[in-house]
């Protein structure tokens, strides 16, 4: 019992501090009049037309543009969400939810902490899966995670402000077991907490491997990070 | 006769009223007079150094460079481009850029401003479009650039107000708001990831905010020199720019699927003056 109060209380807290709620992000605003069924249907066609998007473009991990515009559940799901102008509903949360939580996979030996300056390099960097005009080559670097462009880490660099801070992530935080888990989680698929979050699902989708997930957690959780200092 | 001037005095009262800028105003003064009455804007009121470039932009010189290319006769059929229409019938500058896209009825097609002029360069003036003055997209030295951003100027503090009147322009704008909060790609991105909340930012940048007309025309109010690449941009520039790091495939200008997305962007910033050409970080 006590352990799960101290759960919610972690989860709790984390929630707060991430300034968020379980509205769906990236929306049209309220009161805007959703679009009708007809512009839904041209822009699906328009998304594949050959002459559009170049559809056959060969993409970093394999396949095509073709098949980076092709949505997945989730994706088609957060889009409705989005067109409704109206926050997530309890049952489409749930969905959500329940899809991205079948999605998490964890490390065999446990989550485990990386190298933090590896993780503050991977941070820093916005490189990878760009293609349209200059493809990324990840063969001539690896690909990054993007942090800083959303969000304030440590305060040696500008962050954005799309997600909230993160600043002394760890040393406000602790390192129990229960926040590992929230943050990987939150890494890996944060639809799980947030349904329809703006965050990018950098697990499930395959953007961070399991050692770059370690090295940005380190980044996050380490004492001696600059994060935390 | 009387009966005349009593009608045109009203006509013309409105016509005061409704003219955002007088034709003496410069980008500069269009852009400080929003900024007045957005003083409190994040967005708008992010770079005071770029404004302090703004009077000396580059592009006003990319423009008079423009203003001569499309004066003069070229091309195989050796015409100059003053028989183009942009919609206000041919050779009619004034306006016709805030205007677009547009459905025109010669091609039976919605068209941005950079189709249509790329249409008239070879059916009027007979470039092949693998032409370089046709070819050659960006950059302040490329004729097409040149060309843009003296024939945007001439909308310069006019309010954005792209045609809906033709079922088909409407049509575009429609789909192309579905595109801009349609989410794909390995980061789940759409547009409104960046540009559906007000005041945020990508690390030191704000972004401007779909639904906020103010801060949206300066957002659309291309070409504009893009100080940190020391270059005159087109909207079609910016366009790809973000479907790049929105990790999408590249996208192909001209096409219906790059129209219908101008045509909502442009539609988002309706009523607001243009400023053509701007300056940005």
């Amino acid at each position: 019992m006590s352990k799960n109060i101290t759960i919610a209380a972690v989860v709790a807290l984390a929630m707060t501090t991430a300034g968020c709620t379980t509205t769906g992000d990236g929306g049209m605003s309220g009161g805007m009049k959703p679009p009708s069924a007809e512009a839904r249907a041209m822009a699906e066609k328009l998304t594949f037309a050959e002459k559009g998007f170049v559809q056959d473009q060969p993409m970093q991990e394999g396949g095509t543009g073709r098949d980076r515009l092709t949505q997945d559940e989730t994706q088609k799901i957060c889009t409705d969400v989005a067109l409704s102008g109206k926050p997530i509903d309890d049952a489409t949360a749930s969905k959500v939810r329940a899809l991205a939580k079948a999605s998490i996979k964890y490390p065999s030996g446990g989550i485990k902490l990386g190298d933090w300056e590896k993780g503050r390099v991977l941070a820093w960097s916005g490189f990878g899966f760009r293609t349209a005009h200059k493809p990324d080559n990840h063969k001539k670097r690896e690909p990054g995670a993007t942090c800083y462009n959303c969000h304030q880490l440590a305060t040696d660099r500008t962050g954005g402000t799309i997600g909230p801070s993160l600043t002394n992530y760890g040393k406000i935080r602790g390192s129990s077991d229960e926040i590992l888990k929230y943050a990987y989680d939150m890494i890996y698929n944060p639809n799980v907490t947030f349904p329809c979050t703006n965050m990018p699902r950098f697990g499930a989708n395959g953007v961070l491997t399991e050692q770059q997930i370690a090295d940005v957690m380190a980044y996050l959780f380490d004492p001696n990070s600059l994060v935390n200092k | 006769m009387l009966k005349k001037i009593l009608l045109a005095i009203p006509a013309a009262m409105f016509a005061v009223s409704v003219q955002a800028a007088e034709p003496s105003d410069s980008p500069y003064e269009v852009l400080t007079e929003l900024l007045s009455k957005n003083k409190d804007d994040l967005y708008l009121n992010q770079s005071q150094q770029n404004l302090m470039i703004m009077p000396d932009d580059p592009a006003l010189f990319t423009a008079e460079e423009g203003e001569a290319l499309f004066k003069e006769k070229r091309g195989p059929k050796n015409a100059s481009l003053e028989g183009c229409d942009f919609g206000k019938g041919p050779g009619v500058l004034k306006g016709a850029y805030v205007e677009m896209p547009r459905y025109f009825a010669d091609t039976d097609k919605v068209m941005t401003f950079e189709s249509r002029l790329v249409h008239c360069m070879v059916t009027l003036q007979g470039f092949d479009k693998k032409d370089k003055q046709v070819k050659k997209r960006h950059g302040s030295g490329s004729d097409m650039m040149k060309l843009t951003t003296y024939i945007a100027m001439q909308s310069n503090g006019m309010p954005w107000n792209p045609r809906m009147d033709h079922p088909k322009e409407k049509a575009l704008r429609d789909a192309g708001e579905v595109l801009f909060y349609r989410r794909s790609g390995p980061m789940d991105f759409n547009c409104a990831t960046c540009h559906g909340q007000e005041g945020k930012r990508i690390r030191a940048s704000v972004l401007p905010y779909i639904n906020n007309p103010a801060e949206w025309t300066k957002a659309v109010s291309w070409p504009a020199t893009r100080v940190g690449q020391n270059n005159v941009r087109s909207t079609f520039h910016r366009v790809r720019g973000c479907l790049y790091q929105m990790r999408y495939p590249n996208l192909k200008q001209g096409s219906e699927t790059a129209t219908a997305l101008v045509s909502f962007w442009t539609d988002a910033a309706r009523g607001q003056p243009a400023i053509l050409p701007d300056t940005k970080r």
